[in-house]
């Protein structure tokens, strides 16, 4: 159970039931509005278990940290001043407590970082073999699920702070600003590991490719 | 790197290019150097398809999990303990309103429709139905002197017609107990107040000539 000073409820002040935008909804639990919270949960969940799945490639653990996740931020709800969004401090919250059990883990590897002033070398993969291989076509959809699978083998590979950047950007399609300001890092830094990140992942998707293609028998197409 | 020197250049600037995290100047430059690269064109594509296979590939693993209790459990952690009676009843109260104001005031308009027509029907059914649920008051009577059976027409202030069928032996002597009159019609009010035809015993009274009461 957590002990949380918002227990007093404020029914003269509660704002327009249709003004539900977060920081509305913050001010709601903030007041006592214990629904308003779960309101919050039930928009987030889907978003912050997948940035934990992404990030611990454990669906238990993503489970259990995406729980804690949002226990912490009612906890310290008070402290979220509302200068930025409350999804960027939610997956902040988020993809620290991934970090902490990824290093509870160990495995070494995970520790490992690029060189963010170093060019990638791109040429160890194979150029335009994804987009040609699966194009703008959605109907492409049993490679698309095969390779879909396969990228998640391939997120683990990359290191977890790439991982966490690449996640939050694809899933709630942040902007780099934003990812900035969640992650704590400079702009360029978040240009750089989301290039690493992408260039590992195509790297490991394009080896699979020809894998697939020299089993299969089918040249480039 | 790549065999073109410029795309050493211009790789880097290819994930914010898709991102669309580039401004105008910089992104007019990757354009231009796309239109006469193919290497980079195939790369831009290539983080295209991956970005889409990464979305596709969360939502798949998302699509899994059943998230219908996810919300209970999170609450069941974060709820304090519980308020007094009165308190959580006010806030449940005031939630209700908030949440579902707009279900709250159509089931109170609703009940107080029902309330209004319902009440007033019911009570209406309560009340006598025919000829007893109004009351009529006699104007006239109007005999008929030479039938056998003796028809008494009366007349209700609201137009209504009263008709007594009285024997005419009745009349002439008879025991109104031997033949009991035929009432065709007959009026609550005047079977408690009026006189019967049926017992009128005395031969001596004359029938009503008519006229007004």
């Amino acid at each position: 159970m957590v002990e949380s000073p918002r227990c007093r409820p404020a029914c003269g002040t509660l704002p327009h039931p249709l003004a539900t935008d977060d920081l509305t909804l913050v001010k709601r639990v903030r007041s006592g509005d214990q629904r308003a919270f779960k309101l919050l949960v039930e928009r987030y969940q889907r978003k912050v278990y997948a940035v934990a799945l992404g990030m611990l490639k454990d669906k238990e653990e993503a489970m259990d940290v995406s729980q804690e996740a949002f226990v912490k931020v009612y906890k310290y709800l008070d402290h979220f001043k509302g200068d930025s969004s409350f999804y960027t401090w939610l997956y902040r919250i988020t993809v620290n407590i991934c970090i902490d059990v990824l290093r509870k883990r160990g495995g070494g590897g995970e520790a490992v970082e690029f060189d963010e002033t170093q060019a990638m070398d791109l040429s160890e993969a194979r150029i335009g073999a994804l987009g040609s291989r699966l194009g703008t076509n959605p109907q492409k959809s049993a490679l698309r699920r095969e390779l879909a699978e396969k990228i998640q083998e391939a997120l683990g590979t990359v290191p977890e702070k790439h991982r966490a950047i690449l996640l939050l950007r694809e899933i709630e399609g942040m902007s780099y600003e934003d990812l900035a300001r969640t992650l704590d890092i400079p702009k360029g830094t978040v240009m750089s590991r989301l290039f690493h990140a992408r260039a590992k992942v195509q790297k490991i998707l394009s080896e699979y490719l020809e894998l697939d293609e020299a089993k299969s028998g089918v040249g480039n197409e | 790197m790549a065999g073109n020197p410029a795309c050493e250049r211009f790789v880097p600037m290819l994930s914010p290019y898709v991102d669309g995290e580039l401004t105008p100047a910089e992104r007019v430059n990757v354009e231009r150097h796309l239109s006469a690269c193919r290497d980079c064109t195939g790369r831009a594509a290539d983080l295209r398809a991956e970005s889409g296979l990464l979305r596709v590939g969360l939502d798949m693993a998302v699509d899994d999990v059943d998230f219908k209790d996810f919300a209970q459990k999170v609450m069941a952690r974060v709820t304090p303990e519980k308020p007094p009676l009165l308190e959580r009843l006010k806030l449940s109260l005031s939630e209700m309103f908030l949440y579902q104001r707009t279900a709250m005031v159509s089931s109170l308009a609703t009940a107080a429709v029902l309330a209004l027509v319902g009440v007033p029907l019911l009570m209406s059914e309560r009340a006598p139905v025919g000829y007893a649920g109004e009351r009529m008051t006699v104007k006239a009577i109007q005999p008929y002197q030479d039938a056998r059976v003796a028809p008494v027409v009366m007349e209700t202030d609201n137009g209504g017609t009263i008709i007594w069928l009285v024997d005419d032996e009745v009349q002439n002597g008879a025991s109104p107990s031997d033949e009991d009159d035929e009432l065709q019609e007959d009026v609550g009010g005047l079977r408690n107040g009026g006189r019967q035809p049926g017992r009128k015993p005395k031969t001596d009274v004359e029938r009503p000539s008519g006229g007004p009461l």
